[in-house]
């Protein structure tokens, strides 16, 4: 399973990403082929697992908690 | 509104905000040695007398990048403007005070003052023209490409190499449109400033 989160370089979200990418770390180390990690602009927050948006800043409006990614990533280890 | 002069003082020079980038000091040199400033354009401002310039930035934002160094250089030709920067997000008391469309903290602000500090205007973060231009030449390069995919499809679909092309074409109309986007600062600054003293 892989993790692509891109970011809005130019916007300054790389705190934002780095504590998503951490959190999923800790919790599916295990389970995960990869993280990675796209800097773009245009104000993007776009995350997806396994090619499946379950987060876009644009679509959903602001950052996604963790906890939301998360859920994403454990239905897709438990579908 | 009236800024209180400790409040003013405060702010950091623009030379001691360059010293203190923690990122992109250089892409700020490189914009600043490229701003073209027109003798009409320091006329007008130097016309306006002397002024208070307070700026609101991060280090890391790509239009303070982009944008600051414009305002720097004006400064720095007509001699008549005292620019301070402020931290966007070490300052909210400053920042909430002119957010752009009541919500976002869009920067950079600059804002103007005379020398009570008594405000009398203010901009924030680009032009909208040169959005307008940039979103048309991003549209355009979609267009020419079909396996660029639509605008408004996650990039992160795209094949690596694509996506690398895809980034390396948005870069360019970026690099050429900013001839463009630096006079259009400069000429909603100078008519800020000019319209003033109006």
């Amino acid at each position: 399973m892989k993790v692509k989160i891109t970011y809005c370089a130019e916007c300054g979200y790389e705190p934002q990403t780095l504590e998503l990418a951490q959190a999923l770390m800790y919790e599916f180390a295990g389970w995960l082929a990869g993280i990675e990690l796209i800097p773009w602009d245009s104000g993007t927050f776009d995350v997806s697992v396994d090619g499946e948006l379950v987060h876009s800043m644009r679509r959903d409006g602001g950052f996604p908690s963790a906890d939301t990614i998360k859920a994403a990533v454990r239905a897709k280890i438990e579908g | 509104m009236k800024l209180p002069r400790e409040r003013w003082e405060q702010g950091l020079t623009y030379d001691a905000y360059k010293a203190g980038m923690t990122r992109n000091g250089e892409r700020v040199e490189a914009n600043e040695r490229r701003v073209v400033i027109d003798p009409e354009s320091v006329r007008m401002v130097r016309d306006v007398g002397r002024l208070n310039a307070l700026v609101l930035a991060e280090d890391w934002c790509g239009d303070v990048i982009a944008n600051l160094p414009v305002l720097a250089r004006l400064a720095k030709e007509t001699g008549t403007l005292d620019v301070r920067v402020f931290y966007r997000d070490q300052n909210d008391d400053l920042t909430q005070r002119w957010l752009n469309q009541g919500k976002y903290k869009s920067i950079p602000v600059v804002v103007f003052f005379d020398l009570d500090l008594n405000e009398l205007a203010h901009w924030i973060e680009r032009p909208a023209s040169v959005t307008e231009l940039r979103a048309r030449k991003r549209a355009e390069i979609y267009a020419s490409r079909p396996d660029f995919g639509s605008p408004d499809a996650p990039v992160d679909q795209l094949p690596d190499d694509v996506r690398a092309a895809l980034q390396a074409e948005l870069a360019k109309m970026r690099e050429e449109t900013t001839p463009f986007a630096n006079a259009e600062v400069l000429r909603e600054l100078r008519e800020l400033v000019a319209g003033v003293r109006a």
